[in-house]
């Protein structure tokens, strides 16, 4: 190890967490470059390469960069809408606004989008991202300000995204995917922090628009073929790993360049799908509600590497952040938060299971020891088969039914895979990262819909 | 047994059986497919799908191959029931694939992994691989 492993958690939640994770922790640890620590986050478990949950800084210019320390799901992420009204006033329409919504938003397993984008329009979202969809009129001005990196980063070069990734993206722009993403209508069921709530705009029984998504097959590809790329490039550098799948190589090599160059173009082409996804909820919600504003509060990745500028022994220095699983929260005061929340602190959204609680967050100073990092959501503690064994989708929907939750999906099995037994608490998970001062909770939100794409 | 899909944490581990290396890699696709849960339209239309891999080792030959077959599945919207080799070492294939367009799949394959991959000959000569695939 070059450096010690610190991982964030209560008694419990490590009990809870297997040995291979934390292992994993430790073998991100010998990574060349990396810097203070091995870091993981509440909701940790096993991943490849690097556990989900996990954080790595490495220094530039020669510290590694690891597709493994991203993920497959590049810019998997989260947007949270915000409308003006409560809940009261949506629920007589709650049922048919899902069911519009299912329809707008389709999964894309197999059946995409109706429209199969060109590989030249493909490459302009891939260089432009959210932003390029929202000069185009696919949304408005504040969907790219309030977006973690105006929803583009500069950086990309789509040349450098193979046509296998490319084609696999074409009729995927503006669809959810499978597993644990979803589009949830939600309401905000308690304010846990009166004074940034009232700055991000949120008010007690406001409905709002929880959305979890990343890059689609695309991005899946375009991992998949830098990690081939990077495995027969290390012994060029003389890079000795534990794990074969924390495959990775100096981010100044041509190698490296090319990843992260591509990486940006991965992460721009989710935040496309994510823009899209609100166009189409939108249009959905004027069709039922009516005229009403959707506004984005906030979105984030929680899979991406960022080139950051952190602190380091008293000196600023360049750092390539792998995030995987794992949310950035600046704090009050960095220059790369919109004015409007500076103050206090980035907003940070964390999804929580199906049917459970998400929670809207703020970044504070004291997460600089995490390099501005908290958890992305709850964490898997048992097997697709295990849950299935144990609980049957028909009864998830009936339970969360008597709860008052309606959920729109194809497959009642996925629904069973999904089920809240299988994840960590959200709540503990959420208290691991307020209790180690990472971040200050600003509201508990409640599933009133979850749609899991028609 | 060509293969059987085993538990795992998060996401979908198969263990794949074959009597000789070829075997193996026929099952290994056979059990993807169906770990899919593919929806095949009615129309039934036969396809024909070429494939090329060339990769250092046959565990990287086993993941290039699986993550081919991947990419096919998702871009055309197609699922294979059929595999002929028309050249098959440690470190090459060529082959054909039959399959037919699909309505839909139960879930994606985001990517299939390395992790604690062994293509191993047990001690009664037939072979065995697990391979998880992150979903």
């Amino acid at each position: 190890m070059k450096v010690p492993a610190r991982i964030y958690a209560s008694e419990k939640i490590l009990e809870q967490t297997e040995s291979e994770a934390l292992e994993q922790v430790v073998n991100v640890a010998t990574l060349p470059g990396i810097v203070k620590y091995s870091i993981a986050m509440p909701d940790i478990h096993t991943g490849y390469g690097f556990a989900i949950g996990g954080v790595a800084a490495t220094a530039l210019p020669d510290g590694v960069i690891s597709p493994g320390g991203i993920g497959y799901d590049q810019n998997c992420g989260t947007r949270l809408l915000l409308s003006e009204v409560n809940e009261s006033e949506i629920k007589p329409r709650l049922d048919e606004l899902a069911t519009e919504i299912q329809k707008e938003v389709p999964s894309g397993l197999g059946r995409g989008r109706k429209i199969k984008l060109s590989i030249g329009q493909i490459e302009r979202v891939l260089e432009g991202g959210a932003k390029y969809l929202v000069e185009k009129g696919y949304g408005e001005k504040e969907d790219v300000e309030n977006c973690e990196s105006g929803g583009c980063l500069s950086e990309a070069d789509a040349s450098k995204v193979s046509e296998h990734a490319k084609n696999r993206g074409r009729d995927q722009v503006g669809t959810l995917g499978s597993g644990n993403h979803f589009l949830e209508i939600q309401r905000v069921e308690k304010i846990l922090n009166p004074e940034i709530a009232k700055i991000f705009g949120l008010f007690e029984n406001q409905i709002v628009i929880f959305i979890h998504t990343g890059s689609r097959g695309l991005g899946h590809q375009n991992c998949t073929d830098y990690l081939k790329i990077m495995m027969r490039a290390i012994p060029k550098y003389g890079i000795k790993l534990p794990d074969r799948e924390l495959a990775c190589v100096p981010l100044s090599s041509p190698e490296g360049q090319n990843f992260f160059k591509a990486m940006c173009a991965g992460a721009n082409f989710a935040w496309a799908n994510r823009q899209m996804i609100i166009y189409y909820a939108r249009l959905a919600w004027k069709k039922i509600v009516g005229e009403s504003k959707l506004k984005l509060l906030y979105d984030v990745a929680h899979n991406i590497a960022k080139i950051e500028e952190h602190e380091v022994d008293g000196k600023k220095i360049k750092l390539c952040v792998h995030r995987k699983g794992a949310t950035r929260a600046f704090p009050p005061g960095h220059p790369e938060i919109l004015e409007k929340y500076r103050s206090v602190g980035q907003p940070v959204l964390i999804p929580g299971s199906m049917g459970t609680a998400s929670y809207v967050l703020a970044g504070t100073e004291k997460s600089k020891d995490a390099w501005h990092t908290v958890c992305h959501g709850a964490g898997r503690i048992m097997s697709r088969h295990e849950a299935l064994r144990r609980v049957s989708g028909q009864d998830i929907v009936k339970k969360l039914a008597d709860e008052g939750i309606i959920v729109k999906c194809r497959s009642k099995k996925g629904i069973a895979e999904e089920a809240p037994i299988a994840y960590k608490d959200i709540d503990e998970v959420v208290d691991v990262v307020q209790n180690a001062g990472l971040a200050n909770k600003v509201a508990r939100l409640k599933p009133l819909a979850v749609i899991k794409g028609e | 047994m060509r293969y059987k899909i085993l538990n795992h944490q998060a996401d979908l581990k198969i263990k794949f059986f074959g009597k000789n290396k070829n075997d193996l890699f026929q099952n290994a696709m056979a059990g993807m497919q169906t770990a899919l849960r593919p929806k095949l339209e009615t129309k039934r239309k036969k396809i024909v799908r070429k494939i090329r891999i060339q990769s250092p080792d046959p565990e990287s030959l086993l993941v290039d191959f699986l993550s081919e077959v991947n990419y096919l599945n998702e871009a055309n919207n197609e699922a294979y029931k059929g595999l002929k080799f028309n050249k098959f070492s440690d470190t090459e294939l060529e082959a054909e694939l039959l399959g037919e367009k699909v309505e839909s799949f139960g879930f994606v394959i985001k990517g299939v992994t390395y992790h604690n991959l062994e293509i191993r000959q047990k001690k009664n000569g037939k072979w065995e691989a697990t391979v998880i695939f992150d979903i």
